[in-house]
């Protein structure tokens, strides 16, 4: 079955778009299967000085109890939640 | 997106479950600096951690272009075709979006349009009866709200440089981190507001009876 998935998809994909025009309420609509964007369960970091990210490089930062994150916005673009645990918090960070 | 013990559905913007078994309830949002430039977050948070993906091949992920610059550079609103139809503003007018707890248990929510902060860094404003001061760094893309309010006193700021203000007892604050850094009050902290930097057309339909700061 799973080989399948693909082709539901791309299917999927293109049924939507042929009747985008008929959009007019709030229903959900799936155009993408569960983690078919890989969401970060287990974070790794590194230091500032060890981060390889260019000084102008957006990232989304986070600061509880004297704990800080940098997330860049670019690696999130591939993958849009991380879950993590800052300054005691248990927070998802999402993009 | 979903969590992985129920699979219920949740809104990424509104925080809120909306088809499962959590439906109806809500995370808490949390006040964070939504985008910076890495060089001005470093500056002020030298202990940061910094986020390391790991590849199948034992690299790291190393991504130095935003894949979505065509769709940003676009008029393109959205991903699913539906129409965006709040013309207070242009769909892809990026604003920062705020809400707050009123003392009468209301929510208010107000967008203040980036185009605002072309000449300066910060506005001075009220929303029901929170006192608010709004941050936006054009450079950096910093953005930050705080309140007012320093114990019951609300302050009235003025600029300094890019990420400084006074306000009018005197004090000097970093806006990145909201910390006093000299005078009456050094060494206290505004209280940081959860904000959103996003384009109208997302904040007008998920929060259609936003006011628009003119």
């Amino acid at each position: 079955m799973k080989h399948y998935t693909p082709i539901f998809i791309l299917y999927f994909f293109v049924a939507l778009c042929a009747t985008a025009a008929d959009y007019t309420d709030d229903a959900i609509r799936t155009l993408l299967p569960f983690d078919a964007i890989p969401a970060i369960t287990d974070p790794q970091f590194v230091s500032a000085s060890d981060a390889k990210l260019d000084l102008d490089a957006p990232v989304i930062g986070v600061t509880f109890n004297d704990e800080s994150r940098a997330y860049s916005l670019y690696l999130l673009n591939g993958h849009e939640i991380v879950n993590d645990v800052v300054g005691g918090l248990k927070i998802a960070t999402t993009w | 997106m979903y969590d992985h013990q129920t699979r219920s559905l949740w809104s990424h913007i509104t925080g809120e479950a909306i088809k499962g078994p959590l439906k109806g309830k809500r995370l808490k949002p949390l006040a964070s600096m939504p985008q910076i430039a890495w060089k001005a977050w470093q500056l002020n948070y030298p202990n940061t951690r910094v986020l390391s993906v790991p590849t199948r091949d034992g690299m790291r992920e190393n991504r130095r272009q935003d894949v979505y610059a065509d769709y940003h550079a676009s008029q393109r609103a959205g991903v699913s075709g539906m129409d965006y139809t709040d013309n207070r503003l242009p769909n892809k007018s990026l604003v920062i979006g705020v809400q707050v707890q009123t003392k009468d248990g209301n929510t208010q929510f107000r967008a203040y349009p980036l185009t605002h902060f072309t000449e300066t860094a910060i506005i001075n404003d009220t929303l029901g009866d929170v006192p608010l001061l709004i941050f936006h760094d054009k450079k950096s893309f910093a953005t930050a709200v705080f309140k007012r309010n320093v114990a019951a006193d609300a302050r009235t700021f003025t600029p300094q440089d890019r990420y400084f203000v006074e306000d009018n007892t005197g004090t000097r604050w970093n806006l990145v981190t909201g910390a006093a850094i000299s005078g009456k009050d050094a060494g206290k902290r505004l209280e940081r507001l959860p904000a959103v930097n996003i384009y109208w057309f997302a904040w007008a339909r998920y929060y259609p009876e936003t006011s628009i700061y003119r």
